[in-house]
């Protein structure tokens, strides 16, 4: 019956195709590379028309044109793009040569549309699915992102698996509200949310007077699979990112996954094996007799020798974070289908495990794009994802109860015996409330998520001719997750156990239901009345919801081993519930004179539910201007020039108020069974609105010798109105904080990156590129008065946000107080950063590898500090601290606690081998012989990522943050999970 | 033409989004708005927003404690993730006591909460009167028992600030009242127990049930005594002998022996909405959370004395930031054991001290119910007033011990440099800075 419907369509193509070749005049050709390599998929437009093909396979093309002669215009991502008149209809050969700088891909300017990258007047980064997984594949989406572009500082805050990255592009965009962009994948919004297991039932880390969660979950960004995305674009400010309006302030990542291409089915099927190790040990204490009896007393003495003696001295270090956690990546996608209905299906697992035993990351994710031309004015578009993650995290961190694995670590000598007996009974930990070898084996710290991701595109040409065309898009997406969170603590660790002051066992567990919605509709007209002016109109409206519940289960005093949270003595829950609704519309004007002159004037307007005012519209303008110099004729077809702008634009965008800011509410509680009601502390604040960013971006695009050699270079001005500010309010209010608009912020930015192709030719290639990345940032104006925010505290190092100081200043006591009756100690920002890409290819070899090195930026390292205390720190007895060069590092530092916060602001700058791989590509020929020829291509390879690490950060790594990363203040270390190395081999098959 | 018939498509495009972008609006969805009370309460609402009181009066109050007793040099704390116990509360090397650091800024806010919860209640009742909700006695009940924490409370801040101060006035967030004196303070806040126990004595029972911390004074009639009792601490802060005994004569003092514990509560609960008694810490406790009892404690204690009990010696010592010592404070059997807010052994004190220069041989009386209690013979010292004084020091030292009375008794009697210095660089401070966020 199939054949026969096929037989069908066969014949009723033939039907048709003499129609049009009647009709019409037939061009014919093929389009290849300079190597003679056909180029399929090339964009082949008929030019002042939209009258257009794409090349096939073989790079063969056949379009229709109704008169001739035609202007013809090839153009393919990745190559330079020509025009060429054809006269008559005998076939044509086509030449594209690569292009670097890729000057003809599109990027979005518009809700719904895009625009040349040539004629943009943003930096706009784009990272192609190559960059993201194509030398070694990071195990999460953002951890991708690293390095290859300028404006962002990406940082991830512990080495556990699964992700727990922060991305923040172009400075500090806000001090208390949200600093991480938005993400779209295919038009849908998704969530990033960080959601804390509540494991500070146990931990108590909030209880020292910061209120921040220190629980370090999982990003939800982590769940999106690198290997289905085609591209990646990063709108960094405002002035790209104005249309997205009140959520865009902290810039946009906007994904698109790959979609099937018409033809026969390819299939690709590629697995990764590999293993994780610590990236940085830091090694034990050089302990003597005399060392144990001046740290430990007296009594210490004798265990150690017996244990050194006996050889049983033990690397507690090594015993928790030795462990080299295995690797494996299974990739699976077909792409195939007809000119009306494509498809691409992808299916994936990965599973990484942790440097430490029972931490791990596994993911699966399936996905099922479809594309459909119903009509040809008519087209309808699919984006599924499904993903099921689970993620076991350990238990690390600060901590107030001395109970994590990361905390207790710091007391644990080596000549303490903490291995279970014969029957697996741990002994207690004699220096600390918990033994972190029980901990690691029996507490349970677990994430699982089930996310759907939905997304569908309507075009409809509602109306079209010569000079101008309307065309409908319509958008609609659905991002929905549940997530479950496990931490059990089970009655025998040490710290559970009552007679140790313990709970008697405990189970938190969460249940979180996210549901977020989105739909939006444009009418987009283009008018091209000649050859010299274009004019694009589009207008839109929008609409999001989304809805986030958490039930969080607290049950101790589990009975037997049950770890049902009613199988339990007492038993707490809290729910919590935001919910938001935005609504917007969009309207944007886009002229173009020529390619040379290329303008475009836009509004965004915005509600919503978190406003103090819900029903009053907010306004985010946009304005831009490109010229393009080399399109002025100064130039002639074989200069060296090949492109040359000035790009400038200008936009606003918002940050909304946290969600229940105009609240003052209570919370409930309980005492001796007594139900009571008690304040939260934050005081309510009806007037909240959004914090305004206005971006100014300029900058200059120029490119020589067919693109194997450009600049970009960008400088903005970015300032933040209205901050929202978590003031601190007297105390004695009954209040803590108020949610205020007070303040302005200014960044100053340089991006600069240059692209070159040194040497090419049929056997070898180089690329390489530099990126350079500065920002500094102000806080212009403040309405509150100066307050220190984040951390710690003053003496061990807090943030101070003040009127003319950098936003992310570091200060403490200290010998040398300023003004503000603190010592500058340092400053969270970087001086720059700098990425180095290379990408080498020889014969069938590639290497392609990354090195990124930030200078400067400093981070508040309390995890020597803790070592300190207990007398364990790797450097306790060495003296390079003490200026006076008397004192060992650990005394010295405690000789400092109290006096000065100095020598717990470290710099943390590092220069890592980011990422490195070496690939070996098998010729075709070579495969001629295998499955009858059936295997297309074949790579195999190796991988690592952050091989080599240079840092003279005294911890397991300068990347770290005890906060999390949602914030402007994080490099904060407590006991980290350390950071880790990774390995891979990688085998690769297209058939 | 076409152009026009376009701009007629975004005309019409602007003109949907002028009527389609309504968002819905939320009411706090996590929690109860204070406005949601402003309109009037029920007698449900009244037993809630009470409850919230037993609740708030407890916060940090483990974080008071601990200052109180670091600083009067009862015990060290110690705690492995924190090393501003050892640190700054010692003041250990060059360190200071910080203004924005949780030893102050967390106790302190938190009594302060409850205050504001307090007068928020005592606004909502102005509303109720009058509305038949509860009868005029009720009200009245109500406001004595509120204003008694509020008082309260604000004694316990002032403990920490001593001369630097307090806010009295805080009803009105936008328009705090300014910082007032210690005397001032003093004043104050006896003026708002008076306050308290003329509404109390004019109050029916409680439109509320207490918690079992309250057994014996869960009625207007005795709950008074509770407050008096407090007043009473607070004449003798303010070096009045006459107040102290007139108070205390309204007061729930029982001069016997062996009747110490009678008094008003905290009450604990392993509900995870209710908090562990913050200062139990089990025998076996470890650097990672410990209070380890200063030597002095038991070197100076008299033999025999039961009150040594208060400390239980460890198998092992601890040491952590070069203090070393195996005695544990073991004031309490669990994590849900009752604190005591006042009670009667801390009254018979009072009485003692009140009386030392009014009449000395009821001072030594008062004081030899505490020693007897203890399992000590009849105190045989001399009885001139400096005697007399240290004696009855000596005495709360040991029956008030780790209940954060040490420090402020050496502290009002001018004998903060008596105390212990168990580091070369060791300071004992007088008083904590008021918060940063005071902006003082």
């Amino acid at each position: 019956m199939k054949q026969n419907y096929k037989s069908v369509k066969m014949a009723l193509l033939f039907m048709l195709l003499p129609f049009f070749v009647f009709a019409q005049n037939e061009i014919t050709g093929t389009v290849q590379d300079d190597n003679g390599v056909p180029i399929p998929f090339a964009n082949v437009i008929e030019q002042g028309t939209r009258n257009g093909v794409t090349t096939d396979f073989d790079g063969k093309f056949i379009i229709s044109v109704d008169n001739l002669p035609a202007t013809l215009e090839f153009s393919s991502l990745g190559f330079t793009t020509v025009s060429q008149q054809i006269t008559d209809t005998s076939p044509v050969l086509i030449v594209l040569s690569e292009s670097l700088e890729s000057l003809d891909e599109v990027i979005v300017t518009g809700l719904a549309t895009s625009i040349k990258r040539s004629n943009s007047a943003n930096a706009v980064a784009s990272i192609s699915a190559e960059q993201i997984s194509g030398t070694t594949p990071a195990p999460t989406l953002d951890g991708a992102l690293y390095g290859k572009f300028a404006g962002a500082i990406v940082n991830s805050n512990s080495g556990a698996p699964g992700g727990g990255l922060s991305v923040k592009l172009r400075g500090a965009t806000s001090i208390t509200g949200n600093t991480q962009p938005l993400y779209i994948i295919d038009g849908v919004y998704v969530s990033n949310a960080s959601i804390p297991a509540g494991l500070n039932a146990v931990s108590g880390a909030a209880a020292g007077g910061s209120a921040s969660n220190q629980d370090n979950p999982t990003n939800r960004i982590a769940d999106l699979n690198p290997y289905d995305i085609e591209n990646i674009e990063i709108l960094k400010g405002a002035s790209a990112a104005a249309i997205y309006g009140s959520r865009a302030a902290a810039g946009v990542v906007v994904i698109t996954t790959k979609r099937g291409k018409a033809g026969e089915t390819k299939y690709n099927f590629s697995q990764s094996i590999g293993a994780t190790s610590i990236l940085n040990s830091l090694g034990q204490r050089t302990y003597t007799e005399q060392r144990v009896e001046d740290s430990f007393g007296v009594a210490a003495v004798a265990d150690f020798t017996a244990a050194r003696d006996a050889g049983r001295l033990v690397d507690y270090e090594d015993e928790i974070y030795g462990e080299n956690g295995f690797i494996s990546n299974t990739n699976f996608s077909a792409s195939g289908g007809t000119e009306n209905t494509r498809m691409y299906a992808g299916i994936s697992h990965n599973n990484e495990e942790g440097i430490v035993a029972r931490t791990g990351y596994e993911k699966t994710s399936l996905r099922l794009n479809i594309d459909h031309k119903a009509t040809d004015y008519f087209k309808i578009s699919f984006s599924t994802n499904y993903i099921n993650s689970i993620s076991n995290r350990g238990f690390f961190n600060n901590d107030n109860t001395g109970t994590t694995i990361g905390v207790s670590l710091t007391g644990v000598t080596p000549y303490f015996d903490l291995f279970p007996d014969a029957n697996g009974v741990y002994p207690d930990n004699p220096n600390g409330s918990s033994n972190p070898l029980q901990t690691r084996d029996r507490a349970t710290n677990k994430e699982t998520v089930n996310r759907f991701i939905a997304g569908t595109t309507i075009n409809l040409d509602i109306y079209k001719a010569e000079k101008s065309n309307l065309e409908l898009v319509a958008r609609g997406g659905i991002d929905y997750f549940g997530q479950q969170s496990r931490a059990i603590f089970p009655k025998d660790l040490q710290f559970q156990r009552p007679e140790n002051g313990g709970v008697n066992g405990a189970s938190i567990q969460g249940n979180s239901q996210y549901k977020g919605y989105n739909l939006a509709a444009f009418l987009v007209h283009n008018y091209l009345p000649n050859d010299t002016w274009s004019f694009r109109t589009q207008a839109g409206l929008t609409n999001e919801f989304f809805r986030l519940s958490t039930e969080l289960v607290v049950a101790t005093g589990l009975i037997a081993s049950e770890t049902n949270v009613d199988q339990a003595a007492n038993v707490g829950i809290d729910q919590t519930r935001n919910f938001q609704e935005d609504s917007g519309f969009f309207v944007q004007e886009e002229i173009n004179y020529k390619d040379q002159f290329i303008g475009t004037l836009g509004l965004r307007g915005d509600k919503s539910s978190l406003n103090g005012d819900p029903d009053e519209f907010f306004y985010f303008p946009k304005a831009s201007l490109a010229v393009n110099f080399n399109k002025f004729g100064f130039w002639n077809d074989d200069s060296i020039w090949n492109q040359f702008k000035f790009r400038i634009a200008y936009g606003e965008a918002g940050n909304l108020p946290p969600v229940g800011a105009t609240f003052t509410s209570y919370d409930a509680f309980s005492t001796g069974g007594l139900l009571g009601l008690s304040l939260n502390g934050v005081l309510g604040n009806s007037d909240i609105n959004f914090e305004r960013q206005k971006e100014l971006e300029f900058g200059t695009d120029v490119s020589f010798f067919d693109g194997k050699l450009s600049f970009s270079g960008t400088y903005y001005i970015k300032t933040i109105d209205d901050l929202i500010l978590s003031a601190a309010i007297e105390p004695s209010t009954g209040f803590t904080t108020e949610v205020v608009n007070a303040g302005s912020l200014r960044n100053n930015g340089v991006e600069l990156a240059v692209n070159a192709t040194p040497f090419s030719n049929e056997n070898f290639r180089w690329d390489t590129g530099i990126n350079f990345f500065k920002n500094t940032s102000e806080v212009t104006e403040l309405g509150v008065d100066p307050f220190n925010i984040g951390a710690f505290g003053a003496t061990l190092g807090t943030f101070r946000i003040e009127e003319g100081s950098s936003a992310t200043q570091i200060v403490g006591i200290g010998p040398n107080p300023g003004a503000n009756g603190f010592q500058l100690h340092g400053d969270a920002e970087p001086d720059f950063q700098i990425a180095f890409n290379n990408s080498i290819s020889y014969k069938n070899f590639d290497l392609s590898f990354l090195w990124q090195w930030k200078q400067g930026g400093d981070n508040v390292n309390l995890t020597a500090l803790l070592t300190d205390l207990n007398g364990t720190s790797h450097d306790f007895d060495d003296v390079d601290l003490d200026p006076s060069g008397q004192l060992g590092n650990g005394p010295y530092r405690l000789s400092q606690l109290g006096s000065s916060a100095e020598v717990f602001v470290e710099d943390a700058s590092y220069l890592r081998l980011r990422e490195v791989g070496l690939y070996y590509n098998f010729t075709p020929t070579l495969l001629k012989g295998i499955l009858g020829g059936r295997i297309d291509g074949l790579r195999l390879g190796f991988s690592g990522t952050n091989l080599i690490n240079i840092f003279d950060y005294n911890s397991y790594d300068p990347e770290v943050s005890n906060f999390g990363g949602n914030s402007i203040f994080t490099g904060v270390e407590v006991t980290p999970f350390p950071s880790s190395k990774r390995f891979l081999f990688h085998l690769a098959v297209d058939f | 033409m076409k152009k026009i018939v376009n701009n007629i498509y975004v005309f019409l495009a602007l003109l949907v989004v002028t009527t389609a972008c309504d968002v819905q609006e939320f009411d706090d969805l996590n929690g109860p708005e204070v406005t949601g009370f402003e309109q009037g309460i029920t007698r449900g609402d009244l037993q809630d927003l009470v409850g919230g009181i037993f609740y708030s009066t407890r916060d940090r109050l483990g974080t008071y404690l601990d200052d109180c007793g670091v600083l009067g040099r009862e015990y060290w704390r110690f705690s492995s993730s924190d090393p501003r116990f050892t640190g700054d509360l010692l003041g250990g090397g060059n360190a200071v006591l910080d203004n924005n650091t949780f030893y102050i800024t967390g106790p302190w806010g938190s009594r302060y909460r409850t205050v504001k919860n307090a007068n928020l209640i005592l606004g909502f009742l102005d509303n109720a009167v009058g509305t038949g909700e509860f009868s005029d006695a009720e009200i009245s009940a109500t406001r004595g028992f509120l204003r008694t924490f509020i008082a309260y409370e604000l004694l316990l801040n002032l403990n920490l600030t001593d001369e630097g101060g307090i806010r009295l006035d805080v009803v009105d967030e936008d328009n705090l009242g300014p910082f007032v004196s210690k005397t001032e303070a003093l004043q104050g806040i006896r003026s708002m127990l008076e306050q308290a126990i003329t509404d109390l004595n004019q109050g029916s029972d409680f439109p509320f049930p207490l918690t079992g911390g309250f057994t014996g004074f869960d009625t207007p009639d005795t709950f008074v005594q509770a407050t008096n009792a407090i007043a009473a601490r607070v004449a003798a802060y303010q070096n009045d002998s006459s107040g102290v005994l007139t108070f205390l004569n309204n007061s729930f003092l029982n001069l016997n022996v062996g009747d110490l514990n009678t008094g008003i509560y905290h009450v604990f609960g392993a509900d995870p909405t209710d908090f562990l008694n913050p200062m139990f810490f089990p025998i076996t406790a470890t650097t990672a959370g410990a209070r380890v009892m200063q030597p002095s404690f038991l070197t100076d204690g008299e033999t025999g004395d039961i009150r040594l009990n208060k400390v239980q010696q460890r198998s092992e010592p601890l040491t952590l930031d070069d203090l070393t010592g195996d005695y544990l404070v073991f004031l309490y059997n669990s994590n849900i054991d009752p604190i005591a807010i006042i009670r009667n052994e801390e009254l018979i004190l009072l009485y003692a001290e009140a009386n030392i220069t009014v009449n000395p041989i009821e001072a030594v009386n008062a004081l030899n119910i505490v020693r007897n209690s203890a399992s000590l013979g009849d105190y045989m010292g001399a009885t001139d007033e400096a005697s007399l004084v240290d004696e009855m020091l000596n005495q709360r030292r040991y029956s008030l011990y780790a209940e954060g009375h040490r420090w402020v008794d050496m502290r009002r009697y001018g004998r903060l440099n008596e105390l212990p210095i168990d580091r070369p660089e060791d300071d004992v401070f007088s008083q904590f800075p008021i918060p940063l966020t005071e902006n003082q």
